[in-house]
């Protein structure tokens, strides 16, 4: 009897330390999210939107240029880079189905997703960038669309994959074309997990900081000119944040508290499309 | 099969344009490699390969470059979060899989996913302001008070506690990377077909036998294939780290130092290289990042493609 | 004259929901022999199979009432140690369960659990369990390979080794052969009968030639009752209702 309350115990601890390292992730959760909600709403006003930085080292001032700059920034990775995430996964599920070719893309973009954003960052630089002479807002929005690739052609693929190949049967029997089928069948059936897809690769991008430092870099003055150096969020709160001023800090935590809602808005936005069209997993 | 249809117009064009997008990924790795090649043969032709990763120089006035020192923060910050972390993202995914109430693992689940969402620059943000303080003026004390009297490891805890350093950086990643471990765990110990362990129970396992002798070795190369990208993710995280370890170029003894990582290396020198041969020598490391990141992740998916295939 | 190993008293099974899955249930089952639980899918069998050595209790929610009293105790009550119950009370499943460890490892990971670390007792106790499952010759000279490196059929003739290996009184077999091709299913079933000299089997299966084949006494449910429990000649020959009768002529099920 003595070994069997032995390794009752020894279960005991080693389901309690398990249940201690879930509660150490749900503590950390609680304390960055906490901290950034606490430091960041006491910074929080309307200037911050509606006005643009004021001169370092005086206080006052906004980000407007910063949320303008990463809105125009996210949004045109978007229009470049969800197309051809969405095709791309449609070659994979439908033309190359169960080709070899379609394996081995869907395996190197898998890698490419957890591929260092900063080497994204980098290649753009000696792209977009050098040739030009001067960092432009464009070569953002292209390094942030080569980040999205990946993530959207991967959901695309597997959300294409899980819609029943005899729906298509069916189309096919009706006499219409495969470009028919995927558009009209297809694409319908798996169109809630595709825009999750689409939201969760926004997610990613929009707190991206490493492949915007050489591409659109930064710029303290409002501009909507891609062609020109443009100011984005992130990029703001890494200078605010190592500057020296304390109203710096204090916009960099503003900005992080507004960047954090909106991904978390996003992902749980696109976790909630899953389960209200895929039953509860 | 489905090539049969392609005979109309419309759906060649539409299979090419798809091609092509899905090509574009292709392009993308082959075109990053080119590139950075291109870019850092300068720093190459001069410095070679051994020297360069051998060389412990990072002097740009006198213009004479080498990785060590880079390559040995990357190497400690991403050994000693993956040791921080591999035991909690483990932990986490047991309690997520035996041990809580069906209540509770959907919110655990969406914490873990939620951990995962938090962009890098917050976590940095925190691990300047809020982490840094709380282990220069608690933690790394205590540390230099207990463990830093044992002879030989106290060489790990020697200097002045700052906060930016290593250690500081190394604690900010691992909490980043813990979600990836835990959820890639998770889903590995979830392939273990449920008879398997009702089956270890019969025997009169208790719940930690059957996670230990059964759940464990059968989930092992997904765990495998989750370290292992966990660790490529660690190799390539830049803000996290470039917050708080300080972009000392320097090889240290002590975890209480300031060091540098190829990434933080980039992050605060790139847009400052004032010759060719100092930006050849960044885009040189950003290709040995690359590099090292792409086996490393491509090693991880081997495993975890093995682990799928099994079950 | 024989004794009753098992006796299971007005018991009723609720999983979680409350979905009622057995009611009232009566039956004896005596020891050393062979039972089988026998019915249509649903009815109930393998739930009442699960109750005598409570692997119900592995998700939360399920609920029992009544007994079934094992040696005198009843073992639905809170206070029965789980661990010792199911050292007594040992199960083979549907599908081979092998661990992840060798041929040698899997035999001897009961008996490491209760705490025997003698190597030489190890190899004696495995090999003895090996012979006891008929599969000694076929895996002597390879107790070191991975068990996943054997038939379906040998793997769960060793899944049955291994629970051999601790001694149990009671075996529970949850329709060992339905994975199983007609050669292997013919081995385990001469082992099930041979083993009732040494514990009592209480068997479900959805074979009803199978129940006929090895049982001593058969039960049948339906709608998680038991419709009728008695000697195995007699339900299969001249069962006392009409809905027993019903299901071994295969009118439905």
């Amino acid at each position: 009897m003595d070994i069997v309350r032995k390794r009752k115990i020894e279960s005991f601890v080693a389901l309690t330390l398990s249940t201690l390292a879930a509660m150490s992730g749900l503590f950390w959760l609680v304390f960055i999210l906490g901290d950034v909600l606490i430091h960041g709403i006491g910074a929080l006003n309307l200037g911050l939107f509606l006005e643009d930085p004021a001169p370092p080292g005086i206080e006052g001032g906004g980000l407007r240029n910063a949320f303008v700059g990463q809105l125009l920034i996210t949004l045109c990775a978007t229009i470049i880079g969800v197309p051809l995430g969405v095709l791309g996964g449609t070659f994979l599920a439908e033309y190359a189905r169960g080709r070899k070719i379609a394996r081995i893309i869907s395996i190197l973009s898998d890698i490419m997703v957890s591929v260092p954003s900063i080497v994204v960052g980098t290649f753009i630089y000696a792209v977009l960038v050098k040739p030009l002479g001067h960092f432009n807002g464009w070569a953002g929005a292209v390094a942030l669309a080569i980040i999205m690739v990946p993530v959207v052609l991967r959901t695309t693929e597997d959300m294409l994959t899980l819609v029943p190949w005899t729906l298509r049967e069916a189309a096919f029997a009706l006499g219409a074309p495969y470009y028919k089928v995927i558009i009209q069948v297809v694409y319908r059936g798996a169109a809630a997990g595709i825009l999750t897809g689409i939201l969760l690769s926004i997610a990613r991008v929009a707190g991206e900081t490493a492949p915007l430092l050489f591409t659109s870099f930064n710029n303290s003055f409002f501009s909507v000119n891609m062609n020109e150096p443009i100011s984005s969020l992130t990029v703001t709160i890494f200078q605010y944040a190592m500057g020296p001023y304390d109203s710096w800090h204090a916009q960099a935590w503003a900005a992080s508290l507004i960047i954090t809602i909106f991904i978390l808005m996003l992902t749980i936005a696109g976790r909630l499309i899953i389960r209200w069209r895929y039953g509860k997993r | 099969m489905p090539l049969l249809f392609k005979k109309n117009p419309v759906d060649i064009f539409f299979s090419v344009i798809t091609a092509l997008a899905a090509l574009s990924v292709v392009v993308f790795i082959a075109g990053i490699l080119y590139i950075l090649i291109r870019e850092s043969s300068l720093s190459i032709e001069r410095f070679g390969v051994f020297n360069f990763i051998f060389s412990t120089d990072w002097d740009p006035v006198r213009e004479s470059f080498g990785a060590a020192t880079n390559l040995f923060g990357t190497a400690v910050t991403t050994f000693l979060s993956l040791l921080f972390a591999i035991p909690v993202a483990v932990g986490i995914a047991i309690f997520v899989t035996e041990i809580a109430p069906n209540f509770l693992k959907g919110p655990i689940g969406v914490a873990i996913e939620l951990l995962a969402a938090i962009p890098s620059i917050i976590y940095g943000m925190w691990g300047l302001f809020t982490l840094a303080p709380i282990m220069s003026e608690y933690i790394e004390p205590a540390l230099q008070a207990s463990l830093g009297k044992v002879p030989v490891l106290g060489i790990l805890f020697e200097g002045t506690p700052m906060g930016i350093d290593l250690l500081t950086a190394s604690v900010i990643l691992s909490i980043m990377i813990i979600p990836f471990t835990a959820s890639i765990s998770r889903d590995a110990f979830n392939l273990t077909p449920a008879v398997v362990k009702e089956s270890a129970y019969a025997l009169g396992a208790t719940r930690w036998e059957v996670v230990k002798n059964v759940v464990i070795p059968y989930s092992r190369l997904g765990i495998f294939g989750g370290v292992v990208l966990s660790l490529g993710r660690a190799l390539g995280e830049t803000m996290a780290v470039a917050f708080v370890l300080g972009n000392n170029h320097q090889i240290t003894s002590s975890l209480l130092d300031a060091a540098a990582t190829i990434t933080v290396t980039l992050a605060n020198e790139f847009t400052e290289a004032d010759t060719d041969l100092y930006l050849s020598s960044l885009f040189y490391l950003a290709l040995i990042l690359f590099v090292l990141s792409f086996i490393t992740l491509a090693i991880a998916k081997i495993f975890l493609l093995r682990a799928e295939r099994r079950s | 004259m024989t004794e009753i190993a098992l006796e299971v008293k007005k018991l009723d099974f609720y999983y979680s929901g409350e979905v009622h899955a057995l009611k009232n249930i009566n039956l004896p089952v005596y020891k050393n022999t062979v039972t089988a639980l026998i019915g249509p899918s649903g009815c109930g069998k393998t739930t009442l199979l699960r109750c005598f050595n409570r692997m119900h209790d592995l998700y939360p929610g399920n609920r029992y009432n009544g007994e079934i009293i094992f040696k005198g105790k009843n073992i639905l009550s809170k206070d029965i140690d789980l661990i010792d119950l199911r050292s007594r009370i040992g199960m083979v499943f549907q599908k081979p369960t092998p661990f992840p460890m060798s041929i040698f490892d899997n035999i001897a990971y009961g008996l490491k659990l209760r705490g025997i670390k003698g190597r030489t007792e190890l190899s004696e106790r495995v090999e003895k369990a090996l012979r006891h499952a008929a599969l000694w010759d076929e895996v002597k000279d390879k107790l070191n390979e991975s068990a996943y490196a054997l038939s379906g059929g040998q793997q769960q003739r060793l899944v049955i080794a291994r629970a051999l290996a601790v001694e149990p009184e009671v075996l529970l077999f949850d329709e060992p052969t339905s994975a199983l091709d007609p050669i292997s299913t013919a081995k385990i079933e001469e082992l099930a009968v041979r083993l009732k000299e040494d514990v009592t089997v209480i068997i479900v299966t959805h074979n009803m030639q199978q129940a006929a084949r090895i049982s001593d006494w058969t039960g049948f449910l339906m709608l998680g009752e038991l419709i009728e429990f008695d000697k195995t000649d007699k339900i299969f020959t001249n069962p006392s209702q009409k809905l027993t009768e019903d299901y071994i002529t295969g009118r439905f099920g």
